[in-house]
């Protein structure tokens, strides 16, 4: 009740009033950053978490802070929520479970994906019914243990999940190859310009107009990404790579007959870039929103 | 005579480039605006719905309160006539004044208070007004963008050519800077 009014207050100051200042990177499913879980515990949810998020996709975050640093839990919940991106970008099924032991509050935001499944109410009942009384006897693990439980038990019930499963089994093997493919014709079309450029370029003695072209391309660039400061920097590399190029093209012209081949291999000598999060590290979130919809509670 | 020309053309063909893309960004930044507006009138529809639940379940109770409820219809009634985005922004308002004032006085009936159904409802007009203010945010910060990049320069000459104008935040509504009163 007190929230709502609290909820309507908000509206009206500003947001920059209410500092959120970043707890800091996640470090799994489970942040304890308020260290009121036992290593034991963290590990077992951990765990629970992990296979949830390998049997249906869906992404759920534990939080403790020691601190909500004056702000209201519903702010830093919705914050939290969008600067790691819990959930799959897209399908948003995300869900954040933040508590906050000495301000005695505590929060699920839900994703837009997850709403349906997890409706305000039903947060509001599990933190009612389950987490509030474990709470108040001083048990946080068995708290959020048993709330994770049954949130497990909703999601993979859920229609979402099923559709996962379904989509999964299929589709597996296919879906990495599909992003190195767009790469080869790209490299084709880079190869054929660098060609095109070379006959040219090569055909002047002078070396300035593999600069302009340089230039140009980096404005292009620039204005594509939409950053000026992106464009100068390309700008740059482009004009004196240009300039590089037009150099050394002037002084041996590609035979008419050839394909001017000497230069191309020490461009596209690269392997192609690294994709995953490499080693045990945990990789992050997957970018999910979230749209302030979940219950809150304090004990 | 050559070189000069290839020059004049490469600048030429850049400059259309850049035109085009600013132009592209600023379309993009306005229509962002107009998509976070949507998502808070869809929140504003949510509790609008919410409301006759609300009311049926305290109505028997809180008997004498009539002109809460009578306030509380007339501004929902209001809110469904609004037809332009004005109109519907100080409806909103409106709505959200009435409800204030029912769900302060709502905390006065213990009995109520403890009733699982006025608690789920409670939790569900929670649940909307965070919604409410969390789509509003989006909204003003898509506002930012978008104001902010009709009014730097270079851009700001593709913005009055093509006529972008301003778009207005989302401001609290007179009145309701007065949160309603709650003792505990």
């Amino acid at each position: 009740m007190r929230r709502i009014i609290l909820i309507a207050f908000m509206i009206i100051v500003p947001f920059t009033a209410m500092a959120y200042s970043s707890p800091g990177k996640s470090t799994g499913f489970v942040n304890d950053f308020a260290n009121i879980l036992g290593t034991r515990d963290r590990q077992i949810i951990e765990a629970k978490l992990q296979k949830l998020k390998q049997s249906t996709n869906a992404e759920i975050a534990i939080v403790t802070v020691s601190s909500l640093g004056g702000d209201t839990i519903e702010n830093y919940a919705v914050m939290l929520f969008q600067e790691w991106g819990i959930g799959v970008k897209g399908i948003d099924n995300g869900l954040l479970i933040l508590v906050a032991p000495n301000e005695r509050e505590m929060r699920f935001e839900i994703g837009y994906g997850l709403e349906g499944s997890i409706t305000d109410i039903q947060s509001g009942i599990i933190i009612r019914n389950i987490v509030t009384p474990a709470f108040q006897a001083g048990d946080y693990s068995k708290g959020i243990n048993d709330a994770v439980d049954v949130v497990i038990a909703i999601i993979e019930k859920s229609p979402e999940a099923a559709i996962y499963l379904n989509n999964n089994s299929a589709n597996n093997s296919s879906s990495t190859l599909g992003s190195e493919m767009n790469l080869v014709p790209l490299i084709f079309i880079m190869i054929i310009f660098m060609n095109l450029m070379a006959r040219i370029l090569g055909k002047t003695k002078s070396w300035w107009l593999g600069g302009v072209i340089g230039a140009g391309i980096g404005v292009i660039i620039g204005l594509i990404w939409g950053f000026i400061s992106i464009g100068i920097i390309w700008i740059i590399i482009l004009t004196v790579l240009g300039l590089v190029f037009d150099f050394f093209v002037s002084k041996n012209p590609p035979k008419s007959g050839g394909h001017g081949g000497g230069f191309f291999p020490i461009f596209f000598g690269g392997g192609r870039g690294s994709g995953g999060f490499g080693g045990g590290g945990f990789g992050g979130f997957g970018g999910g929103m979230s749209g302030g919809g979940g219950a809150s509670g304090r004990w | 005579m050559k070189k000069t020309l290839i020059i004049l053309g490469v600048v030429v063909v850049v400059m259309f480039l850049y035109g085009l893309s600013a132009y592209n960004g600023l379309v993009t930044m306005k229509e962002t605006t107009t998509a976070e507006w949507q998502q808070v009138e869809t929140e504003y529809q949510r509790r609008f719905d919410l409301i006759p639940n609300l009311v049926e379940s305290v109505k028997g109770i809180m008997a004498q309160e009539q002109s809460i409820f009578t306030a509380l219809a007339d501004a929902r009634t209001k809110y469904s006539g609004a037809q332009t985005l004005n109109d519907k922004a100080v409806a909103a308002g409106q709505v959200e004044t009435a409800l204030g004032r029912l769900l302060a006085i709502v905390e006065n009936y213990p009995t109520l208070k403890s009733s699982e159904t006025v608690q789920n409802l409670m939790i569900q007009l929670e649940g909307t007004e965070n919604r409410v203010s969390v789509a509003r945010v989006r909204f003003n910060n898509a506002v930012k963008i978008y104001e902010v990049a009709i009014k730097k320069f270079p851009r700001n000459i593709m913005a009055s050519i093509f006529g972008f104008g301003d778009i207005n935040y989302f401001e609290a509504d007179q009145g309701t800077e007065i949160a309603p009163k709650v003792e505990f």
